[in-house]
């Protein structure tokens, strides 16, 4: 889980433009600029990154950080 | 007429610019001053007949700006947004502070962001409807850039992009002023930007036999107004101006640069690309522009040409030129460093003519070593010449016979 984690949050700095002091497990989506339109792509790239598909309905921006990790997570990415 | 430049017209109260010859006003104006081509082999282009253009050099628009903004945005908003953010510190202002209600922002743009529509279909044809990015709309839409711009700077007030082709810039500095006169807004954020030097873009140009061929010497591609020119550099960029009414202007003490003072716009209805080789479109543009400042043409020092180094656009110009002013006025076209940047160029250019106006500098038109016989106008060529100018045109004409003309004033 921890590497996930950390997998996670590389994508969302690095792609995203999220600041790594911003990335903490209850920080809501929306307030990191993830917009329902980011993770639209959030969810394009996380199929290249984890072979695991993200749908629209799946995340909202009102939802935190630990919320986007468990949702990978449930899909079978472990550590 | 008399002289037409007086404190009530609009004032240029910032400049910024993102050109192939720098990032920066003073990159930008040092590199122009010198005469110094940008033109380079494009590793982007390889492969193509024409395998080079002028790009700005080292742009890296995840230093430049915020990540969270670049990864949703074209390069043309990149390219923008750096030199609107220049244009308004040089004026002084704080978008933290300023009436956003109050501020307005016209930008031109001929193609908006036609490299992620470029990639957006590759990645269709590869990936199918799941793989498209839902921001492709929001990246590539010509009217994005104004948007954003609003969105970075809080400017709540008129917002509107201008395609005129290669007149998009200076049609939207133009339109900015009317919204100033108007009473719309009390600023202006107003410029173009274009970022067009894709694999499609310029195979297209290329098949259209409008970019110059000189594949082996790339600096010297692109000479305005030389005997041996054969077409344009295709060219990125941007540049921006704060435009403020004069009475606002006056009331926070601002430095003025130059004054926008006349304002001039025609269509040329003859050809979807060729210009009409009597030039009178352009003609009729000049001549409004004169009029909406008061200025008889004896009174105009200089001329921004839009000079593309296209073999029919600068005999037509100049003689155009020729025939409304005489062999007065110094002439320059700075696309011989700067190439042609589509629809930012006419707002480069008028950033450049605000400059020559306030400094009294004329920039040389850079690989002008033989003038073509055919044009019988004062071409500024070698050196920057030094002149007090009071009034200067700068001129742009579009694929589609789209012509604007602005005239600045000293301030």
């Amino acid at each position: 889980m921890k590497d996930l984690l950390s997998r996670v949050e590389m994508l969302l700095c690095t792609r995203f433009g999220v600041g790594k002091e911003e990335f903490q497990a209850d920080a809501v989506l929306a307030d990191l600029d993830l917009d329902s339109l980011t993770l639209v792509e959030f969810g394009l790239v996380a199929e290249k990154e984890f072979g695991i598909r993200v749908g629209a309905d799946e995340i909202s921006p009102n939802d935190t950080v630990a919320d986007l990790v468990q949702l990978i997570h449930g899909k079978g990415m472990a550590a | 007429m008399s002289d037409g430049v007086s404190p009530f017209d609009v004032a240029v109260t910032g400049v910024g610019l993102v050109t192939p010859a720098g990032i920066g006003v003073p990159a930008s104006w040092e590199r122009i001053l010198l005469g110094a081509p940008a033109a380079t082999y494009d590793p982007e282009l390889a492969g193509m007949p024409v395998d080079f253009s002028a790009r700005v050099p080292g742009f890296d628009a995840d230093k430049l700006l915020d990540r969270r903004v670049t990864w949703r945005t074209d390069r043309y908003t990149h390219l923008a947004l750096v030199a609107a953010r220049e244009a308004i510190a040089d004026a002084g202002l704080d978008p933290a502070t300023w009436n956003g209600a109050r501020v307005g922002v016209v930008v031109g743009s001929a193609l908006g962001g036609t490299a992620t529509y470029e990639q957006q279909h590759d990645v269709l044809r590869e990936d199918g409807v799941d793989g498209v990015s839902p921001m492709a709309i929001p990246m590539m839409a010509v009217s994005m850039v104004a948007g954003y711009l609003a969105v970075d700077t809080g400017a709540r007030g008129p917002n509107l992009v201008t395609a005129a082709a290669c007149a998009s810039g200076t049609t939207a500095i133009g339109t900015a002023r009317e919204l100033l006169r108007s009473g719309r807004c009390d600023v202006a954020l107003a410029g173009g930007t274009e970022a067009g030097l894709t694999p499609l873009v310029i195979s297209a140009f290329t098949r259209m036999g409008t970019l110059s061929r000189r594949v082996d010497d790339p600096a010297g591609a692109s000479r305005p107004f030389d005997a041996l020119r054969d077409g344009f550099v295709a060219a990125e960029g941007a540049g921006f101006l704060v435009l403020e009414r004069p009475e606002h202007a006056q009331a926070r003490r601002a430095r003025v640069r130059a004054r926008i003072i006349g304002y001039g716009a025609s269509a040329d209805a003859h050809h979807a690309t060729a210009p009409d080789p009597s030039g009178a479109g352009v003609e009729r543009a000049i001549r409004m522009a004169l009029t909406d400042a008061r200025l008889r043409p004896e009174r105009i020092d200089h001329v921004n040409a839009h000079g593309t180094s296209t073999r029919l656009n600068d005999v037509i110009e100049a003689d155009v030129l020729r025939r409304i002013f005489g062999e007065r006025p110094a002439v320059t076209s700075v696309k011989g460093v700067t190439g042609h940047s589509l629809g930012a160029a006419g707002a480069i250019e008028a950033a450049c003519t605000v400059l020559t106006v306030q400094y009294g500098v004329v920039p040389p038109t850079a690989n002008l070593d033989s003038q073509d016989p055919g044009i019988d106008v004062d071409v500024v060529a070698k050196e920057p010449r030094t002149m007090p100018i009071q009034a200067a045109i700068s001129n742009s004409c579009g694929f589609g016979g789209q012509n604007a003309v602005l005239v600045v004033g000293a301030a």
